[in-house]
C-alpha cells in the first residue's frame, strides 16, 4: 500500500553492524559477482530513490532519503555510491552503509566519469544493471553521454522479482520489525478506544513507531468508516463508530504491515476475518496466487473484495512494501519457503468497509504468523 | 482564486504558442525543493505518478494513480475532472480520447521527472517527443498568492511551536531520533502534513543532517532545520540550540551569522538579483575574517526556494542572476561552518517586500540553551 510520499525518510538509518555486519553484505554482494561472471560484466550499477531502493539497501544498506543513489560495483577494485545530496552532506550519508568512497552526485561528470574510466578492457566494456527503468530521463541521458560508446549497460535479470528466501539474519529483523509494527498499531486501537479520532489515534501509533526507531511509518485511514482510505489529512475530526487504517513501518531496513479495523459496535464483516484465516490456512511452499485468491472470494462470500486491494489478497513483503507476487486471480507463481507474505482481504459496501490482515513467513511445511490484525485488538 | 488566474496564464500561453493543450505531470515523489506539478495545477498531493491535462479552453483533467485513490483526489481537486487509473499512460490516453484532443498540439511539463519507463509509454501515446517546457509550473507560481502566504505564516507558526517544543523536551540522554519522533509528530498534530526535518547534535557540528542513535549530551549544540509544510507551503526555520550555557566565544560567533542574516533581509528587495544578497551575507563573514569558509563543505546556499508550489527563486548563491519579485518566499539561512564553534545555524522563512525580506516568524533565530 503506498501513500503521499514525504519529502524526506528522516528515521535513523545508520548501519547497525551488530545487526547486519560486513560479512552479511559479502555474502549478499556473491549474486553480483556471479552475474558479472557469467555475463562477462566489468560492473554492476544498481539504481535506487527514496521510494523504491529495494536491491540498493539489499546490498549496500545505503537508502535514498531524498531523490536517487547509483551504487556503482565492480568486478575488481572499490565500489562507489553517486548520492544526489550536496557534499557537505556526504559525512553523515557514509554513516549508513558499508562502502567507503560515497560522493555528491550533483557534479555528475566529477563523481561519474572518473571511476568508469578505471574499468579496464576492450571496448565495449559490459555493466549489468539493476533498477535503471526508475531512473528519470535527463540523469539517464547523462549517464549516456559518460558512457559514450566504449560501455554497453545490459539489464541484470532475476534481481528484480528474485525468489530468493530470507537469510536468518534478514528473519530476524523482519521479526523486530513485526514487533514494532503490533505494538504501534496496538497503541492506536488503544488510543482510539480512548476516545480520539481516527487521524489522532493514528498519529499516536506514529509516534510510538517512530520512538522506537522505526526508520519510517506509513499511514492511510479511512474517514468514511472504511468505505475509503486516505493519507494524512490533519483535519483531526469526529469519524464515528468505526476505525479502518493500513499501518506500516520500516525498521532497521525492512517493513511490516497491518491493516486494522476496529468497532464501537458489533463487527459488521465477520466474513474478512474468515477470509483471512482461510488464507492463513492454505499458505504452504507451493501454493499458488489464484488457488490463493478463489479461496479469499470464496470466503467473502457474496461480498466484493475492497477496491483498495486492487483485487489482490496479498504479496510479498521486506525490503520493500511491494515486493511482487500479488495473489491475484492471474498468478500462478508458488510460494516459497523463506519468503515472508503480508495477506490482506477486505470489503465495504455503501455504510462502511472492513479491512484485516497478517504476515506470514512461508516455511518448509506450511507458515509462521508473523503478525495479525488481532494483535492490534488486545487490551 | 489562485487557481483561476494560473489556468488563465496557462492558456494564454497556449494560445500564444499555438498549442492544443499542456500535458503537466510528476512522479509522486515530493521534493521540498523542486515543484510539483500536478499540486500546482489541482492541489493534490499524488500518492504516485499522475498528470494535470489543461486545454486551450482552460477545462483541466487531473489523471492519478493508484485508481484507488480517484475519490480523493476528485474531493479535493480544482481540476473539472479527475480520472483515476493504475497506469499513467493509459490513463492520459483515455483521458486524451475523452476531450477529444490532438496528441499532436501538446505541450509538456515535467515528462522528465517521471519513471523513464513511463516516460516512454505517454510519449507513444502522444505520439512522439512533444514540446517541453518543464520550468512552466514553476515559473506561472514563482509568487505566492494570498492564500499560499496565509499558509506559509500557518506553517512558521507550527514551526516554531515545534522548536518550543524542543527547548521544553530536549534533555542529556535522549536519541536524537526520540526527539526527532517527538516533534515531527507534535507538529503534525498541528495539521504539518510534510516535514523535511533534519536534527542532529554534537560538540562540533560539519553539518546538519537526519536524526541519528546518538544520545544527546551537556555542551552539545543541537541543530534543527525544521520545516513543515502546510496545505502544500513548505517553510523553514533554522535553529541553534546549546545544551548547557553557551560560551562567550559561541556567542560571539553566532552573532556573525545574525549579521549576516540582517544584511540579507535589507539587500533583498524587489529588483535585486539574487546573487547580490548571497554576496551581502558572505561579506559579513568576509569581514568576519572567514571568507574562505563560504562555500561547501563549509556551508551549501545562502537559502532556497521551496518547493511543491514554486521552487522560485532557487538557490541564494553568489552566481545566481534570477531577479527577485515582491511577493516570492523563500528561506534565508547564513548557515555556517566555523573552525572554532563547528556548523550553527540561523535562518527564516522570507517574504520580498519593498522593504526588504520580510521574515514570517515571530522570534528570529537565537542563540538558545538549554538549561543543565
Amino acid at each position: 500500500m503506498k501513500t503521499v510520499h514525504p519529502s524526506i525518510v528522516l528515521g535513523a538509518y545508520t548501519w547497525e553492524q551488530d545487526s547486519l555486519p560486513r560479512d552479511e553484505f559479502q555474502i549478499r554482494c556473491k549474486d553480483l559477482y556471479d552475474a558479472m561472471d557469467q555475463n562477462g560484466w566489468k560492473a554492476m550499477f544498481i539504481y535506487g530513490d527514496a521510494d523504491e531502493h529495494t536491491a540498493l539497501a539489499y546490498y549496500t544498506n545505503f537508502v535514498p532519503r531524498v531523490r536517487w543513489t547509483i551504487a556503482m560495483i565492480p568486478r575488481e577494485g572499490e565500489p562507489r555510491l553517486l548520492v544526489s545530496m550536496s557534499s557537505r552532506d556526504m559525512p553523515a550519508m557514509k554513516l549508513m552503509t558499508w562502502i567507503t568512497d560515497v560522493i555528491s552526485g550533483w557534479q555528475w561528470e566529477a563523481g561519474f566519469d572518473p571511476w568508469i574510466a578505471g574499468l579496464k578492457g576492450d571496448a565495449p566494456i559490459g555493466i549489468g544493471t539493476i533498477g535503471m527503468e526508475r531512473m528519470q530521463p535527463r540523469l539517464f541521458k547523462s549517464m549516456e553521454k559518460s558512457l559514450g560508446d566504449r560501455f554497453h549497460l545490459s539489464e541484470a535479470q532475476g534481481f528484480d522479482d528474485s525468489k530468493r528466501p530470507l537469510r536468518p539474519r534478514e528473519l530476524s529483523l523482519l521479526r523486530e520489525s513485526c514487533e514494532v509494527v503490533k505494538t504501534a498499531s496496538k497503541a492506536m486501537v488503544k488510543a482510539w478506544r480512548s476516545g480520539v479520532n481516527a487521524e489522532a489515534a493514528v498519529l499516536e501509533g506514529e509516534r510510538v513507531a517512530r520512538s522506537l526507531a522505526a526508520q519510517d511509518v506509513r499511514t492511510l485511514v479511512s474517514l468514511d468508516g472504511g468505505k475509503t482510505l486516505v493519507p494524512y489529512r490533519g483535519e483531526f475530526k469526529p469519524t464515528g463508530d468505526d476505525i479502518v487504517v493500513h499501518f506500516a513501518v520500516k525498521v532497521q531496513g525492512f517493513w511490516s504491515e497491518l491493516f486494522v479495523s476496529a468497532s464501537k459496535g458489533p463487527n459488521r464483516y465477520p466474513k474478512v476475518e474468515a477470509a483471512l484465516d482461510a488464507l492463513k490456512t492454505a499458505v504452504k511452499p507451493g501454493a499458488v496466487g489464484e488457488d490463493l485468491f478463489s479461496k479469499g472470494i470464496q470466503a467473502l462470500g457474496t461480498r466484493a473484495i475492497h477496491p483498495v486491494l486492487t483485487n489482490s489478497f496479498g504479496r510479498r513483503i521486506g525490503l520493500s512494501l511491494d515486493e511482487g507476487c500479488p495473489l491475484r486471480a492471474d498468478d500462478a507463481s508458488p510460494m516459497v519457503a523463506g519468503n515472508v507474505y503480508s495477506l490482506h482481504t477486505g470489503t465495504r459496501d455503501d455504510k462502511g468497509g472492513g479491512i484485516a490482515s497478517a504476515m506470514v513467513a512461508i516455511t518448509a511445511n506450511g507458515a509462521e504468523v508473523l503478525c495479525d490484525s488481532r494483535d492490534a485488538l488486545k487490551d | 482564486m489562485a487557481r483561476d488566474v494560473r489556468i488563465d496564464e496557462t492558456v494564454k500561453y497556449l494560445e500564444k504558442e499555438g498549442f492544443d493543450a499542456m500535458l503537466a505531470a510528476c512522479n509522486g515523489q515530493n521534493l521540498f525543493l523542486d515543484s510539483n506539478v500536478v499540486f500546482v495545477f489541482s492541489g493534490v498531493r499524488p500518492i504516485a505518478e499522475s498528470a494535470v491535462i489543461i486545454e486551450r479552453s482552460g477545462r483541466s483533467t487531473l489523471v492519478i494513480t493508484p485508481g484507488w485513490d480517484a475519490e480523493r483526489a476528485a474531493e479535493i481537486s480544482r481540476t473539472d475532472d479527475t480520472l483515476g487509473c493504475d497506469d499513467l499512460a493509459d490513463g492520459i490516453e483515455r483521458a486524451l480520447k475523452k476531450i477529444k484532443l490532438n496528441p499532436a498540439k501538446v505541450v509538456t511539463v515535467g515528462l522528465v521527472t517521471l519513471f523513464a519507463e513511463t516516460a516512454k509509454k505517454i510519449e507513444k501515446v502522444l505520439g512522439g517527443k512533444r514540446p517541453a517546457n518543464d520550468g512552466f509550473a514553476s515559473q506561472i507560481a514563482r509568487v505566492r498568492n494570498a492564500d499560499e502566504l496565509a499558509a506559509g505564516k500557518k506553517g512558521t507558526w507550527i514551526a516554531e511551536r515545534g522548536y518550543e517544543r524542543l527547548r521544553e523536551i530536549a534533555r542529556p540522554g535522549m536519541r536524537e531520533f526520540e526527539l526527532t519522533a517527538d516533534l515531527y509528530c507534535y507538529m503534525k498534530g498541528m495539521g504539518a502534513e510534510d516535514n523535511f526535518l533534519l536534527l542532529s547534535a554534537s560538540q562540533h557540528n560539519l553539518a546538519v543532517r537526519a536524526s541519528g542513535h546518538r544520545k544527546l549530551d551537556v555542551g552539545d549544540i543541537i541543530l534543527s532545520e525544521i520545516t513543515p509544510c502546510y496545505k502544500g507551503q513548505f517553510v523553514q526555520i533554522c535553529r541553534t540550540t546549546v545544551i548547557g550555557e553557551p560560551s562567550p566565544l559561541l556567542r560571539e560567533k553566532y552573532k556573525v551569522l545574525q549579521d549576516a542574516m540582517h544584511r540579507g533581509q535589507e539587500k533583498a528587495v524587489p529588483g535585486t538579483k539574487v546573487k547580490d544578497v548571497a554576496n551581502a551575507i558572505n561579506d559579513v563573514f568576509r569581514a568576519a575574517g572567514y571568507g574562505k569558509y563560504c562555500q561547501p563543505p563549509y556551508m551549501r546556499v545562502r537559502g532556497h526556494g521551496l518547493g511543491i508550489t514554486s521552487d522560485r527563486p532557487g538557490d541564494i548563491t553568489d552566481d545566481s542572476e534570477v531577479v527577485l519579485e515582491e511577493g516570492m518566499v523563500f528561506v534565508m539561512h547564513p548557515n555556517q561552518y566555523l573552525p572554532e564553534t563547528g556548523y550553527l545555524m540561523c535562518g527564516e522563512p522570507v517574504v520580498i517586500t519593498p522593504q526588504g525580506a520580510q521574515s514570517f516568524s515571530e522570534r528570529d533565530a537565537e542563540l538558545d540553551f538549554i538549561p543543565v
